[in-house]
């Protein structure tokens, strides 16, 4: 079969085999087994299935497209499966657009995905019978007892893969959209797993409405791109009559201009709305209207129209992106979303879905302008430091690894708004493995010891040597231990890469070089946070003797996919000599279009000039960066070992020396209690006077000319009664008297009337005779 | 004239339930249960015709034909115009007939009355005060929605919107809560006020028309009576009409009876427009008319309130698209403005007086104000301008966004007071702040109302999203900052309902009172649920089910709409071309708009 | 006296029904017995129908060659009919009165009742 034909079939199959364990679950779940236990089965072979689906989409992939150390961009395919709704030429449709990156998520997702079901199903075995949850009082005051949710956990596992897995697939904006807030509800529900914890409930809101404020952004981004480009696709493809209809990449970097950044004609009409209406008014027709915008529209271009909206697209989309990886300003929901159960806190909140900010950001890459690259460069270098210095501060274990994902996802979008494109997806992947082992064996600690506290930790090692063991892969790979310039984990090898593409950036536009500098200072608090967590936890003496005498290795379900997982974070950086089978080379094939040699200077910012990619693997570029990096690296290292393993400094003392500083950090920047205080409260103040608004005014409106009506009625009754009835009435008195007055004339008296008939006949007659002059009168 | 023709098919659908109410009327006393069997099965074959009429015709052009005899008694899916439309002398000497047809706009309301009313009557066998009389109303409730749904003829139309309020009256006032008699009268004197302004546009509307200025095709294909055809003499006497299909061909003709100016310098379609809209805008219900629906909904009794808002709320989006736009394009095109900005007001208003409620109840008929501005802000978007080159799709995609969220707003908005009524049967309280943990109890009902809250909240394969993201993507090229207003309602639509969920279902345990009479759903109440669950799951995957049967109509509306500008191009495209993105320094540009009868236009 | 000079001419008989006529209207008007009351109402339909036959016939009108002149007389048919039903009834009336109030005098007859 040929590969246009074959991959989307296997991944379509892959991307549906999740949704129908997470059917299933739904339906037979509670009666899968004791407890549900086969649900775990069902969902793991699911995804396990996905996985080998996945691996075979990319051996045919690299069998029809070699890696090779020059590498040159492939061709994706694109296409729709199915339509959702059609307007026009409009279309939300469910599509594919398949490269190498694609491929490459489907199979890490897929890999990170099946070892963690692997792991869930060692680390959630107590959901299987009733739970005591100690967080919880129930009424009676004691531990509240509740029954197992063992199926439901796997069941919004799978729901979530098949979210992750669509969205990695989608072949326009607005199915990215759909996945994205699919991914997003997946979070919510799996963040609020254990829903009798207040914490955790808040905790899932919090995530899912930060989130919404970057989708707001997000769906302006799709709105403006919409309305300018009339579809949301990203590939070209055939429209209804059999023409090609060209996707957003191509509009936006056609062909014609040899792939590079050109505003498209609809983002100029848009701009140019007003001039347009002119036009239209002074033509007599509107074929002629239009013949005459198509000869302005080069004109208008140059002039400048419609690259604001480009700009205000690309941050629209990036600023979802933002909400998803948890960038600063958005950061503040990815540690409390450690509620959740670790292996949910492993596999969305540090190794998928959080990183699909930054597959977006790569995805969408050709789209952004250069002035868009520079605020993700610049929010990506924020977060990476802000995040680094609260990490540093932290005591629960997982809150640590929380800003430590942060932080290592604000290098990702660090280094693609600075050019880095294959360098930050490099980082997104190799992070992935070494954030999910990281995750993972906090998860094996916590199993064993029931906290979340490294205070209440230490000296675990010789209790839990492979929990231990990989940890400290872990810890070396996320640092980047290595051998500087000739091999090292993988970490090394993708932050090398950001920091040399960062180094290069710094020399195309030195008055952006203080980035560099505080990405290399974020180098060496990651090294110092990673090791102080390593050796708060397993080094040392024991801190609380109840904790370490319950403490205990985790079974063999679990330690297997740390095993995995560790071997993925050495090497999954390398590239293998001789056939140059690696990561990049991979990357390499999905560059977008016209990205590879760089941006031009930007339009609006002077001096800013995105360098391309090629330029940081010059050697005097990778030499001095290699050096750099790795000293920050073991500056790092030795300051925690300083403090925290061999204990020559108290780090009580220095956070009496830093007081202020420790103070800020552990209260996290402030930043909850900023945006309670300048979004939070300001909304309820908001609601409570719309409700206040509508009892007050708008009912009280309602109301008050119903009581005027009524008062109205009141008038009208008093004018009925004293004005119409009394002159009614009086008509009716003065009759009744009349008749009183004509009553005696009615006597009875036969003869009486014969008399007075007889009379009033003459005297009628006699009347009528003078009135008409009668001859026979005198 | 067979059970299948047009007259008697429609006629049937319309007027069974009242033949349910008179039989109703006449079983023995005392005899409750079977009252409501006999209301239940008479919504239930109503249903049954409604779907047998949707089920598709094979797509056989003879059989739509605009005029002759119609073959098919289905529904010809795909065909944009009129179907099955029929007209029987009514008040002739006032031109007044009973017409009815039905196309894609309608068709899928009918559906959702005919549906909805099944459920909540099936909703209905809690109730147990005058139980007979009960039925009797909520059958002739039926009656008057879904002759609203299939009037042609406007007099015949606002008939039918005055006879589904009494019952409506009655089943508030009678059957309600402790503040019935007040929330009664509310809602019948809003709903009043609108509707005598819809009389006063009736009958403006009715004098202007004259039937001589259409030529004979497009009287046969506004299905007007073969009496008026005889009468019709081009140079005659003007011969007015009730026809909403014919005013509707005179409102968009080029020299339009209806734009001689009225007063204060503005056209009778201006004045028409303006008081339909708000007669509608009552009903829909919208920011500043909406206060009797909160109260209507926390004093109805559960089914009440699942039709109210599932059913009557839907005429606003309907008389608008269907009256407001085609019989007056010039009015609507210049008060674009007025409807979107109401539109956009009343989701943010909704919204956030949502977000202030203390009862549950109360919440949910917030959130409808809020999901019913999405489709008045959805119908209004007019997009037909210069910066689209003159393209009507996304005004199509808006409006068929309003029309899905209609019917997805059906569904959730009825699902979720359902689920309300559910709990408050057990525990006899509406107060958010004494729920909570009812997930313990209640896991399957817990499960069910998650999914209809978060359809609500517009979750993607939920039907709520497809309706509001299709209207808030249309929004960007009819104005900027009313898009970006839309786009952030969905923080505070997450924000509210995400904290209901929790307040309500989320939580160690239930700690308010009657924590014992908290039982699992029942099968009755299941049986309820499912329906709306399964159909918020499939038009959420699958919207083309609504989408195959609406589309044509309302497509073809919109091409109307965009040929009528196009047509009055030279006065009002100068006009109509300039859209709310004004680049700075072009302000000047404003004057080089010929002087012309629509100076005054300006955009928003 | 110029009328008694003259031949018998329209006049005459008038003159005749004026006298019938007047003394019917006295008599009814000064009888206090019924049926001297209804005595005088004869007297006044005879002075009409005297009238009638006088207006009616040939050799006193002027037209008499062109109508046939029956109306007249049929007018005064109706009347004599007319007079006897009338009497009969009012007979009766008066025995009814008689019964219950033991008189026929007219002025006791002032109240609405029986």
């Amino acid at each position: 079969m040929e590969l246009a034909r074959l991959l989307p079939l296997l991944l379509l199959s892959a991307w549906l085999l999740p949704l129908g364990s997470f059917a299933a679950i739904v339906f037979a779940g509670p009666r899968m087994g004791r407890g549900g236990r086969k649900a775990a089965y069902l969902a793991t072979g699911a995804i396990g299935a996905a996985l080998v689906l996945s691996l075979a989409a990319l051996g045919a992939w690299l069998w029809h497209h070699p890696l090779a150390a020059d590498s040159q961009a492939v061709a994706p395919l694109s296409g729709d499966w199915y339509t959702l709704a059609e307007f026009g030429k409009l279309r939300l449709a469910i599509g594919y657009y398949i490269d190498a990156l694609t491929l490459g998520m489907f199979v890490m997702v897929t890999l990170i995905s099946t070892c963690i079901h692997v792991y869930s199903i060692g680390y959630m075995r107590e959901e299987l019978g009733e739970v005591t949850d100690p967080l919880v009082r129930g009424s009676d005051g004691g531990p509240l007892v509740r029954p197992g949710r063992f199926p439901r956990f796997f069941q919004y596992l799978s729901l979530f893969c098949f979210s992750m897995l669509g969205l990695v697939v989608a072949g326009n904006i607005a199915m990215v959209f759909v996945f994205w807030e699919l991914v997003g509800i997946c979070s919510y529900l799996l963040i609020g797993f254990y829903i009798e914890r207040r914490s955790a409930s808040t905790a899932a809101n919090k995530a899912f409405l930060v989130n919404r404020v970057g989708d707001f952004g997000m769906i302006v981004g799709i709105m403006i791109l919409l309305g300018g480009l009339g579809t949301f696709a990203f590939g070209d493809h055939l429209g209804a009559e059999g023409k090609v209809e060209p996707g957003i990449f191509s509009q936006v970097r056609p062909a014609s201009a040899e792939h590079g950044l050109v505003v498209p004609d609809g983002l100029v009409r848009m701009a140019a709305a007003d001039r347009l209406a002119a036009v239209y008014a002074s033509m007599p027709s509107a074929d002629a209207a239009e013949e005459e915008i198509a000869r302005q529209i080069p004109q208008l271009r140059r002039a400048g129209y419609g690259y604001g909206l480009l700009i205000l697209a690309g941050l629209g989309i990036f600023c979802g992106c933002v909400g998803k990886s948890a960038q600063f300003p958005l950061h503040v929901w990815l540690p409390d979303a450690m509620e959740g159960p670790t292996p949910v806190s492993a596999l969305i909140h540090a190794a998928t879905m959080v990183a699909a900010g930054v597959y977006l950001v790569g995805r969408f890459y050709p789209v952004f302008a250069p002035e868009v690259l520079l605020v993700i460069a610049v929010t990506g270098c924020i977060t990476l430091f802000l995040a680094a210095t609260i990490a540093i501060a932290a005591t629960d274990i997982k809150r640590v690894l929380a800003y430590s994902t942060v932080s290592q996802l604000g290098y990702m979008m660090f280094s693609l708004g600075l050019g880095g494109w294959a360098a930050g997806l490099f980082h997104l992947f190799t992070h992935a493995c070494f954030k999910a082992l990281l995750f993972l064996c906090s998860g094996s600690v916590i199993h064993a010891c029931h906290t979340n506290e490294m205070t209440e930790m230490g000296g675990l090692r010789k209790k839990m040597p492979w929990t231990a063991g990989t940890m400290l892969v872990g810890c070396l790979a996320i640092s980047g231990a290595g051998i500087p310039l000739l091999i090292g984990l993988s970490g090394y090898h993708s932050k090398d890469a950001i920091l040399a593409q960062a180094f290069s950036f710094a020399r195309h536009a030195p008055a952006h070089a203080w980035l560099f500098y505080v990405a290399a200072a974020g180098a060496a608090l990651t090294a110092f946070y990673m090791f102080r967590l390593w050796f708060m936890t397993f080094s040392g003496k024991p801190r609380v003797e109840q904790v370490y005498d319950h403490a205990h290795e985790s079974p063999a379900v679990m330690i297997v996919p740390l095993v995995i997982l560790a071997v993925l974070a050495i090497s999954a950086g390398w590239t293998l000599p001789g056939v140059d089978w690696g990561l990049p080379e991979l990357l390499e094939q999905a560059r977008p279009l016209g990205t590879a040699e760089g941006f031009p200077e930007a339009r609006t910012i002077a001096g800013l000039v995105v360098p391309a990619e090629h330029h940081s693997h010059a050697p005097a570029v990778h030499k001095i960066v290699s050096l750099a990096a790795f000293a920050a690296a073991l500056a790092g290292f030795l300051i925690a070992a300083a403090f925290y393993g061999l204990r020559l400094l108290s780090a009580a003392a220095a956070r009496r020396w830093f007081a202020p500083v420790h103070w800020l950090l552990v209260h996290k920047w402030f930043f909850d209690e900023l945006y309670d205080a300048l979004f939070v409260k300001p909304a309820l103040f908001l609601a409570r006077q719309a409700a206040e608004i509508d009892r007050g005014v708008i009912d009280w409106a309602a109301d008050g000319s119903a009581r005027l009506c009524l008062r109205i009625a009141r008038i009208d009754d008093w004018i009925d009664r004293w004005i119409v009835d009394r002159f009614i009435n009086g008509l009716g008195r003065w009759t009744w008297r009349l008749g009183l007055a004509l009553r005696p004339l009615q006597s009875g008296q036969l003869r009486q009337y014969v008399v007075m008939i007889a009379v009033s006949t003459v005297t009628i007659f006699v009347l009528i005779s003078i009135y008409r002059n009668y001859a026979f009168l005198p | 004239m067979t059970l299948t023709s047009p007259p008697i098919l429609l006629s049937l659908i319309v007027f069974l339930p009242a033949l349910g109410a008179l039989l109703v009327g006449l079983s023995p006393k005392a005899r409750d249960e079977l009252a409501k069997q006999i209301a239940l099965a008479f919504t239930v074959l109503v249903l049954a015709l409604t779907v047998y009429v949707a089920i598709p015709a094979p797509a056989d052009p003879g059989a739509i034909a605009p005029s002759g005899p119609e073959t098919s008694s289905r529904f010809v899916v795909g065909a944009g115009q009129m179907q099955r439309a029929f007209s029987i002398p009514w008040i002739e000497s006032f031109d007044i007939y009973y017409a009815l047809g039905i196309d894609g706009i309608s068709l899928p309301l009918v559906l959702l009355t005919s549906f909805l009313s099944v459920l909540a009557m099936a909703a209905s066998w809690s109730i147990s005060r005058h139980v007979k009389a009960y039925c009797v109303l909520f059958l002739l409730l039926e009656t008057g929605m879904l002759g609203v749904f299939l009037a042609l003829d406007f007099f015949l139309f606002y008939v039918f919107w005055e006879v589904m309020l009494l019952p409506m009256y009655f089943l508030i006032g009678v059957w309600g809560g402790p503040r019935r008699e007040y929330a009664a009268i509310k809602f019948f004197l809003f709903t009043m006020f609108g509707s005598v302004l819809m009389l006063v546009a009736i009958l403006a509307l009715y004098f202007s028309s004259d039937l001589n200025r259409l030529d004979k095709s497009q009287l046969a294909a506004a299905k007007v009576h073969t009496s008026v055809l005889k009468e019709h003499d081009p140079g005659g006497p003007p011969l007015h009409t009730f026809n909403l299909l014919a005013l509707a061909e005179q409102g968009q003709a080029k020299d339009s009876p209806f734009s001689a100016e009225l007063v204060w310098g503005k056209s009778i379609q201006w004045w028409v427009f303006l008081l339909l809209l708000v007669g509608f805008l009552v009903k829909a219900p919208s920011f500043p008319l909406h206060t009797w629906l909160p109260d209507a909904h926390v004093e109805a009794p559960t089914p009440i309130s699942m039709i109210l808002a599932g059913v009557l709320l839907k005429m606003g989006g309907y008389g608008i698209i269907r009256i407001c736009y085609p019989i007056c394009p010039a009015a609507a095109y210049e008060l674009a403005w007025l409807v979107c900005t109401l539109g956009v007001v009343s989701m943010v208003y909704g919204a956030l007086a949502a977000m202030a409620q203390k009862d549950f109840k109360r919440l949910v008929a917030y959130s409808s104000v809020s999901h019913m501005g999405y489709v008045v802000l959805g119908l209004g978007v007019w997009t037909i301008t210069a910066q689209t080159g003159m393209s009507g799709d996304y005004w199509k995609m808006g409006m068929n966004g309003a029309m899905f969220q209609m019917i997805a707003h059906g569904i959730s908005s009825a699902g979720m007071f359902f689920l309300v009524g559910v709990v408050y049967d057990r525990v006899h309280h509406r107060d958010l702040d004494r729920f909570g943990g009812l997930f313990g109890k209640m896991p399957v009902y817990t499960g069910v109302s998650m999914v209809i809250f978060f359809a609500a909240l517009g979750l993607p394969g939920l039907c709520g999203f497809i309706g509001e993201v299709l209207v808030v993507l249309s929004v960007w090229n009819y104005s900027q900052a009313l898009a970006v207003i839309a786009a952030f309602v969905m923080i505070l639509t997450a924000g509210y309902i995400l904290w209901t969920i929790q307040r309500v279902y989320l939580g160690p345990e239930y700690k308010g009172p009657h924590g014992d009479a908290l039982r699992p759903m029942t099968r009755r109440e299941l049986a309820i649920a499912a329906p709306l669950l399964a159909f918020a799951i499939l038009l959420g995957v699958y919207p083309k089910a609504v989408f195959n049967y609406m589309a044509p109509s309302v497509d073809r509306t919109v091409d109307a709409l965009a040929a009528w500008a196009a047509e009055s191009q030279d006065p009002i495209t100068g006009a109509i071309g300039s859209g709310a993105s004004a680049p700075p320094g072009s302000a000047g540009l404003a004057s080089l708009r010929p002087d012309g009868p629509w100076k005054e236009v300006e955009q928003p | 006296m110029p009328l008694l000079n003259q031949p018998v001419s329209l006049s005459h008989y008038l003159l005749v029904g004026a006298i019938l006529f007047a003394c019917g209207i006295v008599c009814m008007a000064t009888k206090r017995n019924a049926i001297g009351v209804l005595m005088g109402v004869e007297l006044v339909l005879n002075g009409a129908a005297v009238n009638f036959v006088a207006f009616s016939a040939p050799f006193l009108r002027g037209d008499a060659e062109l109508a046939l002149g029956l109306d007249g007389h049929l007018m005064t048919l109706f009347v004599i009919v007319l007079a006897a039903a009338e009497a009969a009834v009012a007979l009766a009336i008066a025995l009814c009165y008689y019964n219950t109030h033991a008189t026929i005098d007219v002025d006791q007859g002032d109240e609405l009742r029986g």
